[in-house]
């Protein structure tokens, strides 16, 4: 009994960190796209707009990140 | 090397498809080298110090002469030092930024040669895995932007968090829990588990999938035909090896560029 509500605390544990990784997915590939449509508009923006990129990347990631500590944790 | 032992002890080939060891800390504690007195020194804390020297090294080495022609050698470090200066430093926090140069020159270059001890043969294992490295190094940076935006603004860096002026007076007070929670809390938090996550993740990607490879491989006779197994496991590994390359030098830069922001954010906290 005690070993099949472990195994019921992991598995949940790996679908709560599934979920955490949607949000950050769908916005990681907006942030993306957006930064490639900026940079072939104007190519000569390319540096700032990479850095902003990596930035914006950085802040979305946050979330899925908080999901992959919540997943040892738990 | 030392993860692969643990791996084939506990490995199975004949009846499971991938190595795993039962608790994946186990590829995270690597063993006891030698002691000094009561101090147990372990290959991770090695691997620390080996880190430091080869910075220190690099950058002697690299800038010792000084020469007006560089060599091939200081060429590349001048680089690497110039693209911390200039293109985090100066054009995140501005002209003021080359205070903070030393600071994130010497942050980015240790944890750049931390991350890459994670793909560099007989060595296979990144400082960065563990949680001590990028958890003092957020907190470095974060007493530095709270102790600049107390010494630049006064206590109005606090207010201005709190109270923002520049938010309609309806949702100011919402606003400000929100910023208070993520400058104070979030922000060093998400700084140390971004880089601690990512390279735990790149770490044991490469450690099972290769590991696992060889292993199927090597017990060719025991597998039988699973070995084909081992085959596609260790292709798959080496491509995620490519791929860690990039996320290595991308998390060093990331942490750098990030703390850039955060204490851009204290020396001018209205933008």
């Amino acid at each position: 009994m005690e070993g099949s509500i472990e195994v019921l605390k992991g598995g949940l544990a790996l679908m709560g960190y599934g979920l955490a990784a949607i949000g950050p997915g769908i916005g990681i590939g907006i942030v993306v796209g957006n930064a490639i449509t900026a940079m072939a508009r104007q190519p000569e923006m390319a540096g700032t707009v990479r850095t902003t990129m990596f930035l914006g990347i950085a802040f979305t990631e946050a979330l899925a990140l908080i999901g992959f500590v919540l997943f040892f944790i738990a | 090397m030392f993860e692969q032992v643990i791996l084939a002890s506990e490995c199975d080939v004949a009846n499971e498809v991938i190595c795993a060891p039962a608790d994946v800390k186990e590829l995270f504690e690597l063993p006891t080298v030698f002691h000094i007195g009561q101090l147990a020194v372990s290959r991770t804390m090695i691997l620390i110090f080996l880190a430091a020297f080869i910075v220190v090294a690099l950058l002697y080495f690299g800038l010792r002469k000084g020469s007006v022609i560089p060599s091939k050698f200081q060429a590349v470090i001048e680089s690497l030092v110039q693209f911390v200066r200039k293109d985090v430093a100066e054009d995140i926090i501005g002209p003021e930024g080359v205070r903070y140069a030393p600071y994130l020159t010497a942050m980015f270059l240790f944890l750049l040669v931390g991350n890459l001890f994670e793909i560099t043969p007989l060595i296979n294992f990144p400082i960065t895995a563990r949680m001590a490295i990028p958890a003092f190094l957020a907190i470095v940076t974060y007493v530095i932007f709270v102790f600049v935006g107390f010494h630049k603004n006064g206590f109005r860096y606090l207010t201005d968090i709190i109270w923002p002026k520049a938010v309609p007076l309806a949702l100011r007070w919402l606003v400000g829990i929100i910023e208070l929670f993520s400058t104070f809390i979030l922000r060093p938090l998400t700084l140390a588990v971004r880089l601690f996550a990512n390279l735990v993740a790149g770490h044991l990607m490469l450690t099972l999938l290769l590991g696992s490879g060889v292993i199927f491989i090597w017990n060719f006779a025991e597998a039988g035909a699973k070995s084909l197994v081992g085959v596609a496991w260790f292709a798959f590994g080496l491509g995620i090896f490519l791929f860690e390359i990039v996320v290595a030098v991308l998390q060093a830069y990331i942490f750098t560029l990030l703390s850039a922001v955060y204490i851009q954010s204290s020396v001018h906290p209205e933008h």
